[in-house]
């Protein structure tokens, strides 16, 4: 048992030094992930966190472990402060402390007793049981529709966006024609401005 | 290799003599040998310490002598190599992590003449060569190797064979080199008190393994017969008996009844619970059964043990006296899915044994029992008293093999008497030699299995319950099966936890996949969120004694506090099935009083080429801040609030910001919607 309860402690440390993060792009490789972090802290393990439940473009999460707690918090700091890009841009990916039901590989809780039991069907409690799964579907179905609403979301915020990329792009690009084709120099002349780059 | 220089410290005894050899007849050879609190013999295999090596060789010992002039002890060791030894003959080879390579051919490296004492314990190899003269192993036993061989490293031509088809290596007989032996092995570790059969012991320990043995490295190895199989003998007798004399004497083992004539002494050798066969098993006796018998019914055993514990101790000493002229064995035996095997040139109690001996292998499935049913007669033990009357064994799948030899009953005797001195199973369970006999009795089980199950079909997962705890679930899910009853189960570790040894390696999302699609995977739903995977199993086990391989579902920032998922693939589509229709159903509370939610489902799995949505691409450079976010792409930076990109990332924020608020509403109504049901839960 001794070395179950060190196991489940050292389980925790490391989950108190990892991060996790989301709203990745699915471009972002383990690689990716440490050579962004590396020049914070130095990187143990990457492990992302496969979706399997989901829709299936939910960006992706990953669990970066960090070297020490300290790092692990000013990772996460850092990154609520200011927006972290990463393989693109605009969207920020987000930092959070890791938790420990992140991890498919965590040890077992050594405290921890589990009872269960077959419910008679004449139980009191039986309807409420089966009024507790059916409550558990619909749990799982409002969230399941979260999903959906919040990819809804994303998806017309970065239409949104785009257009405004690309009206962006059209002004800087028509001031750089009249810029080159002279358009600009004429105009100042004739309405007697100075213009100069700097 | 070390010296033997810590020789003095360290317990030795000599075991089993063999020949005398040398020029002049001035080196002894022993069968086996008690080193350091570790019984030896030959063809076990061992690890070898060597100082400046960072692992221990592994070796089978194929020679043990000692020269008598110089009175060092010296084994001659045939050696296994590490893959990484072999490393730059593998050639591409793959390998197991555990396996090793057995040296063959001639030239260096083949074997080794070492002093004994570099010996620095035993190692469990378990050869799985698919040769026929392999005796194969069972699951079981595979996992519990520590490691396993199956090909072969020519030393001389340097490279691996898949098999041989010579008889011999290092000029030994190549049987030896297969499972039986080491599988007796396992046995023999655990017997201590082998040094007090001189010589006499043969033993045989199943049948297949009996036509193995030669006189001579026949160890005392007998007993094999697990203490739970026992057990459950135990409590037949007494439902079934008649009270008897003083001293019940219902073994759950077997009473071996040899009876002949004039040169065989009459040797009862019981088999008792596993304690009791620790101690028998240094008998030399002449006749033995051997029960290889596994049992299922372990958890049965459980219960009966205490009780019955006292019972073996009795045995023996009638044994010893048997009187056989008469022929009296007493043994009504009700043999599930034994195998009896007698091997003895005249038995006379044969006869009264109706059983075919002849079947070697017989094997009768449950239900249907051999019954020797000769009228009762009574062991005159010398000590007297005891009489046995008749005994009504059941030995469920058991394998009795019975031996003659012609032995001192003295001998027995005094380890009857020792037995008998046990009175109680458990109090020697508990006693110092449990660790020993907790292995042994795992060793056992997984020997007496490996013969027997070939043909009974055994379940596997009874099989499993090797150790204390185990067995003590297993009681718990057998309660629970049977009654589906309120009271709450703890749940234990359900007994093949280690299964997934042979499996890891395999993706999850692969073995998922595949489980889809023979629907044999079943999500379930509305666990305690903290629940591992292990456990998981662990509840499957006990809810629905199916075992599976379970892999929770990961939170992430999106995931409901409240409730967790997981995957679980069956073995088989029909348990897939049930579990989900059992679930939908019925309910299986776990704790906290949530009701568990299973249903066959398709995972997701993840797309090629996922869409993500934020991140912009803009395919011209020209513009200064079309230039930035080039460059960005390629690094992952902090933005700073003086450009588009800033502004835009703050956007992103604020959806964020608003989607987690979002959630957690969500999350709060559930849980309220949740509280406000569970509150009308009586029970909780």
């Amino acid at each position: 048992m001794g070395s179950t309860s060190e196991k489940y402690a050292a389980f925790k440390e490391k989950v108190r030094r990892t991060v996790y993060f989301d709203n990745l792009s699915p471009q972002v490789t383990e690689s990716v992930l440490r050579t962004a972090l590396e020049q914070f802290a130095i990187v143990k393990t990457v492990k992302f966190i496969p979706n399997y439940i989901g829709p299936s473009n939910l960006p992706q999460c990953a669990l970066v472990e960090l070297d020490s707690v300290k790092k692990a918090e000013e990772v996460i700091l850092m990154i609520r402060q200011y927006p972290f890009m990463m393989s693109g841009m605009p969207r920020p990916v987000r930092a959070r402390h890791a938790e420990e039901e992140m991890f498919d590989d965590r040890p077992i809780d050594p405290d921890r007793k589990i009872q269960c039991t077959w419910l008679d069907p004449s139980d009191p409690d039986f309807e409420v049981a089966m009024e507790l799964k059916r409550l558990a579907c619909k749990h799982a179905a409002e969230i399941s529709f979260m999903h959906r609403l919040q990819l809804l979301e994303e998806e017309k915020l970065a239409q949104q966006q785009t257009e405004t990329l690309k009206v962006h792009y059209k002004k800087f690009k028509m001031i750089e024609d009249i810029t080159m084709d002279g358009t600009a120099r004429r105009l100042a002349r004739e309405y007697d401005m100075r213009i100069t780059d700097e | 290799m070390v010296d033997g220089g810590g020789e003095d410290e360290l317990e030795f005894k000599w075991g089993i003599k063999g020949k005398l050899g040398g020029k002049k007849k001035d080196v002894q050879f022993y069968e086996s040998f008690r080193y350091d609190g570790v019984d030896y013999k030959r063809y076990d295999s061992v690890y070898l310490y060597k100082e400046g090596e960072p692992e221990p060789y592994i070796g089978k010992i194929i020679k043990i002598w000692e020269n008598a002039d110089s009175k060092t002890k010296k084994v001659k060791v045939l050696w296994f190599f590490r893959p990484c030894e072999i490393l730059n003959f593998l050639e591409g080879i793959e390998t197991l992590e555990n396996e090793l390579f057995l040296a063959y051919g001639d030239g260096l490296g083949l074997a080794n003449i070492s002093p004994l004492e570099a010996i620095s314990g035993k190692c469990n190899v378990v050869c799985i060569a698919k040769d026929s003269r392999n005796p194969q192993v069972s699951d079981e036993e595979l996992q519990n190797a520590e490691f396993v061989f199956s090909r072969f490293f020519d030393v001389g031509k340097r490279n691996i064979l898949d098999r041989i088809d010579d008889d011999k290596i290092a000029d030994i007989e190549v049987k030896n080199i297969f499972n039986n032996l080491d599988s007796q092995k396992a046995v023999g570790v655990v017997k201590l008190d082998l040094d007090k059969n001189e010589g006499s012991g043969k033993v045989t320990t199943s049948n297949e393994v009996m036509g193995l043995l030669s006189q001579k490295n026949s160890q005392p190895v007998m007993g094999k017969a697990n203490g739970k199989g026992l057990a459950a003998l135990v409590r037949e007798n007494v439902e079934s008996r008649p009270p008897f004399g003083e001293k019940p004497i219902s073994r759950n083992g077997v009473i071996e009844a040899s009876k002949s004539g004039d040169k065989t002494m009459p040797q009862a050798k019981l088999k008792g619970n596993g304690i009791s066969n620790a101690s028998l098993v240094k008998k030399k006796s002449s006749t033995k059964l051997l029960d290889g018998s596994n049992d299922c019914g372990m958890t049965r055993i459980t219960k009966t043990n205490d009780k019955h514990g006292n019972i073996s101790g009795e045995k023996t000493p009638l044994s010893s006296k048997v009187d056989s002229e008469k022929g009296e064995c007493k043994i009504v035996g009700k043999i599930n899915k034994g195998s009896v095997e007698v091997k003895t040139g005249k038995e006379k109690s044969g006869e009264n044994l109706k059983r075919d001996l002849q079947n070697r292998r017989l094997v009768s499935n449950a239900g249907d029992m051999n019954k020797i049913s000769p009228p009762p007669s009574k062991f005159d033990s010398e000590k007297g008293g005891c009489k046995a009357g008749n005994l009504v064994r059941k030995i469920n799948k058991g394998s009795i093999d019975e031996k003659r030899e012609k032995q001192k009953c003295g001998d027995s005797n005094l380890q009857s008497r020792r037995l008998v001195s046990n009175d109680d199973a458990k109090k020697i369970a508990t006693s110092s030699s449990k660790d020993e006999y907790k292995l042994q009795r795992a060793k056992d089980f997984c020997d007496g299995e490996d013969i027997p199950s070939k043909k009974l079909k055994l379940d596997h997962k009874p099989m499993n319950l090797s150790d204390d705890k185990l067995r003590k679930k297993s009681t718990d899910s057998l309660t629970l099966e049977q009654k589906l009853t309120q009271c709450a189960k703890e749940v234990t570790r359900r007994p093949d936890t280690d299964r997934s040894r042979w499996f890891k390696g395999f993706p999850w999302e692969e073995r998922m996949k595949t489980a889809y699609e023979q629907g044999t995977l079943v999500l379930l739903k509305n666990l305690d969120p903290s629940l591992t995977s292990g456990e998981l199993e662990d509840i499957i086990w006990n809810g629905f004694n199916e075992s599976c391989t379970a892999k929770v579902v990961q939170r992430t920032a999106f995931s409901s506090p409240h409730s967790g998922q997981a995957f679980v693939i069956f073995k088989k589509r029909d348990a897939a099935e049930l579990v989900a229709k059992k679930l939908d159903e019925g309910c299986f509370l776990m704790s906290n009083g949530r009701p568990l939610v299973g249903s066959i489902e398709r995972p997701c799995f993840p797309e090629k080429k996922p869409i993500f949505y934020g991140h912009h691409v803009v395919d011209q450079h020209r513009t200064h801040m079309q230039r930035e976010m080039k460059d960005a792409v390629s690094t992952s930076h902090c933005s700073q609030p003086n450009n588009i990109e800033y502004e835009m990332a703050l956007e992103w924020c604020l959806l964020q910001e608003r989607a987690d608020k979002a959630w957690s509403r969500l999350f709060k109504q559930q849980e309220e919607e949740l509280r406000k049901v569970k509150a009308k839960m009586k029970s909780k």
